[in-house]
């Protein structure tokens, strides 16, 4: 049985939804600027300019939340566009986030710590869980409704759970991807671990120094077959791999040869019944860490090694959106595959010396692209990829 | 030389939790990342960071700096020393 | 079938590596601590000393499940409904209160909801399949299908389970945002899962969840419509554990499980424990319904079952 993504919706700083977003890759426009809020202003960021409430009004919501529930909703209303809920048809929805409703629930600790004049009821934003039942609730989703949180491949990892559910019948079709707000909290964790780089990132580049933060969201609408009859809908592509794997191996740090990374592509490759060789593109991690690019590039070479297909990280357009970056990739996929598009690694200069991978350099088209493999890695050595193909 | 030790050692038992830990445990010459010293991580190469700019006003903005730096109590003495 | 082979809880109830959790089972009250095993004998010192309270649960108890069955995890999925707190708000303290620029990562880097599952793979240097499920009061539930599913997808040995910290700032909650009458409390429980019999005595039959469930009789019809899907009703149940005490009339026993866990919102992952092990002590007892309407605008329903029931 296949899984066809028949939706998209997608949301970052280099665009409001799949048009925008196109148009961005195209014209090799980073959404990485200077940041314009008080924590953000020293930092180069991805933000999407609008505040909550100028986004609750562009975008017609009916909620007000979180900027992570937000910006989900955002981008799950496009992706579900014109699909409609009927009895018929099971809808769930899976959504990855990494800090939830933190980017508001910190403004009321701030209070509270000062006098505890906080405003109790926004801390009903707060958990993970309560974005998740919101952008459900958006869309009227009801019954299956979760919430992946591990951290930088949560959406990844939604995606995968989505086909999963659908492959075992429990679900018609499902929801999937990602948001992440941008928070204090969260510019504050990375800065904490010295991983930041003042200039744009440079993901696989020898000088680079680590990342830049983004935020966005990004949904899939995943059906089978026999949905698709019921539905109507045309399929955008077919997700037809995917695969978790730890590495095992520290906190934070990757292992130096990318052990989990290599059994995460190996088994999505397996799943998807597909070669190395098949592969046309990889939308690596590259979050622009001297530690992840280098242990990715070395898992790269083990699973396909001296023929690597073009890749590149499409962090140096959004930043790093951490929770969101699986599904906002996942969309660049799609695109790429539907109009044979070889997206560029910006800012890249030099190959790292140890291994020698060149990334996708200029944006270009009316390539043939079949199959592309898209990796997400949290914190934690939570490594996922996902294999997408065309229809 | 042997007060800041003193007080570094302290200091790092509090900044990295080795609640198990006294001052007398730590000597002065032994490693402390590795399996074969405190047995310490990036993680703590960043507390140690902290331990540096609150205690000592000292600066560290690369971490890779701080291999040479944080090999041992002694290390770290001769470098607080010798910038504070 | 899924069939549980192990299952280990650290509570505020005498419940980790007991024969039978009932034997000392009593309903909580304010005064009752966290009941902590000497996390030494199962966590590194050199790592314990970063770990918070859910962290060293969470650890300890997937640890003592590993050594109680012969294969190595082939699957974690862990649920959690507010994550590591304690660190999360050390954090949020750190980034309010200290002026320079150099701040201590391990509150933050210990903050996300996955250092639980990513400590557990840590911990037993497991690279298999690594979970983490956040859903408020159906954490554990979310996080147990996707172990069912990945037993029907071949998985031999299945650890799924949830965990869940209070710390004092949720007292503020209370009558505004959280309420209960329960006091707040910490507990970690974990199962393995296997679709082979073993030498468990009882097996998850089926779980389901439902959002944004709307009244009483919708509850009702739901969880009629569950016992259904799975060949039973009502009158087949033995027993029924419940975070609340709404349907006392279902079934000839009936528990509100939350008596005995306190609030925390994984707690129905403990109520499966129960279940376990009342089969062990009540030989004529089969069929076990837990009922999570903790969250009023939810439902999760997880049928047990004992081994000679048909399924």
């Amino acid at each position: 049985m296949r899984i066809y993504v028949t939706g998209y919706g997608v949301i970052s700083s280099i665009g409001e939804n799949v048009e925008e977003t196109l148009l961005a890759l195209k014209s090799e426009k980073t959404g990485i600027k200077q940041g314009r809020k008080p924590y953000t202003e020293r930092f180069k960021v991805g933000e999407i300019s609008w505040t909550n409430q100028e986004l609750i009004e562009r975008f017609g919501l009916t909620q007000n939340a979180s900027r992570t529930a937000l910006l989900g909703m955002i981008a799950a209303k496009e992706a579900f566009g014109e699909h409609e809920l009927s009895s018929e048809v099971r809808t769930g929805l899976i959504s990855g986030t990494s800090v939830g409703g933190m980017d508001v629930s910190e403004i009321a600790y701030k209070d509270y710590l000062k006098d505890e004049s906080d405003d109790l009821n926004v801390y009903k934003n707060h958990s993970s869980g309560t974005t998740s039942e919101q952008i459900a609730q958006e869309l009227g989703i009801r019954g299956y409704v979760n919430t992946i949180s591990t951290a930088c491949s949560s959406a990844a990892n939604s995606i995968m759970l989505g086909a999963r559910m659908l492959l075992s019948g429990q679900l018609d079709r499902v929801v999937v991807g990602g948001t992440d707000g941008l928070s204090q909290f969260t510019i504050a964790g990375f800065r904490s671990l010295m991983i930041f780089d003042e200039e744009w990132c440079r993901p696989f580049d020898e000088t680079r120094k680590g990342i830049n933060l983004g935020e966005g969201a990004a949904f899939l609408v995943l059906e089978t077959e026999e949905t698709m009859r019921k539905t109507g809908k045309k399929p955008l592509a077919v997700l037809s791999g995917w695969a978790n794997a730890s590495d095992a191996y520290h906190q934070t740090a990757s292992s130096p040869e990318g052990y989990g990374a290599t059994l995460a592509m190996k088994s999505a490759l397996k799943v998807a019944r597909l070669n190395p060789a098949d592969i046309d593109y990889i939308n690596a991690h590259g979050t622009a860490t001297p530690n992840n690019d280098l242990s990715e590039s070395h898992g790269i070479k083990t699973v396909f090694g001296s023929s690597v297909p073009p890749f590149s990280s499409t962090k140096s357009y959004t930043g790093h959106t951490l929770a969101a970056s699986g599904g906002i990739e996942a969309v660049f996929a799609i695109l790429a595959l539907n109009k044979g598009i070889l997206l560029p690694n910006l800012n890249f200069g030099q190959a790292i010396e140890e291994t020698g991978l060149i990334p996708v350099k200029n944006y270009s088209e009316g390539h043939e692209i079949k199959h592309i493999l898209s990796n997400s890695f949290g914190f934690g050595g939570n490594n996922s990829s996902i294999i997408l193909s065309a229809v | 030389m042997s007060d800041l030790k003193e007080n570094l050692k302290a200091q790092i038992i509090e900044q990295l939790n080795l609640e198990d830990l006294t001052p007398a445990d730590i000597q002065d010459d032994a490693p402390l990342f590795g399996d074969q010293g405190l047995g310490l991580d990036s993680i703590d190469a960043l507390e140690f960071i902290v331990l540096l700019d609150s205690n000592y006003g000292i600066k560290i903005s690369d971490p890779n700096e701080g291999k040479e730096i944080f090999q041992s109590v002694n290390t770290l003495a001769d470098y607080i020393s010798k910038h504070q | 079938m899924y069939f549980i082979q192990h299952i280990e809880s650290i509570t505020h109830q005498n419940s980790f590596q007991k024969e039978n959790i009932w034997d000392e089972l009593k309903p909580l009250t304010a005064e009752n601590q966290l009941i902590s095993p000497d996390y030494k004998n199962y966590i590194p010192v050199a790592a314990l000393r970063r770990l918070s309270t859910i962290l060293r649960m969470g650890i300890t108890a997937s640890k003592a499940c590993q050594e109680k069955v012969p294969n190595e995890f082939d699957s974690i999925s862990v649920g959690t409904a507010l994550g590591c707190l304690t660190d999360t708000e050390k954090f949020l303290v750190t980034i309010n209160t200290v002026s320079g620029d150099v701040l201590s990562p391990t509150a933050f880097i210990q903050s996300t909801h996955n250092t639980i599952s990513g400590q557990i793979s840590l911990d037993l240097k497991n690279h298999a399949y690594n979970m983490t499920h956040t859903q408020n009061a159906l954490s554990f539930e979310v996080a147990l299908k996707d172990g069912l599913l990945c037993i029907d997808e071949g998985k031999k040995s299945v650890l799924v389970g949830a965990a869940d910290e209070a710390i004092p700032f949720l007292e503020r909650l209370r009558g505004s945002l959280i309420l209960t009458h329960l006091p707040f409390t910490s507990g970690a429980t974990f199962a393995v899962l296997s679709g082979e019999k073993g030498n468990s005595i009882a097996f998850v039959q089926a779980c389901e969840v439902y959002f944004s469930t709307k009244s009483q009789e919708t509850l009702v019809t739901l969880i009629n419509q569950f016992l259904d899907a799975n060949n039973c009703s009502s009158g087949d149940l033995d027993l029924i554990l419940e975070a609340r005490s709404d349907f006392r009339f279902l079934a000839k026993n009936h528990i509100s499980f939350t008596d005995y866990t306190g609030f925390y919102q994984s707690a129905s992952a403990f109520a499966l424990h129960m279940a376990n092990d009342w089969l062990i002590g009540n030989a004529d007892d089969k069929r076990i319904l837990i009922v999570n309407n903790l969250e009023s605008n939810k439902l999760g329903l997880t049928l047990i079952n004992r081994n000679e029931v048909e399924a």
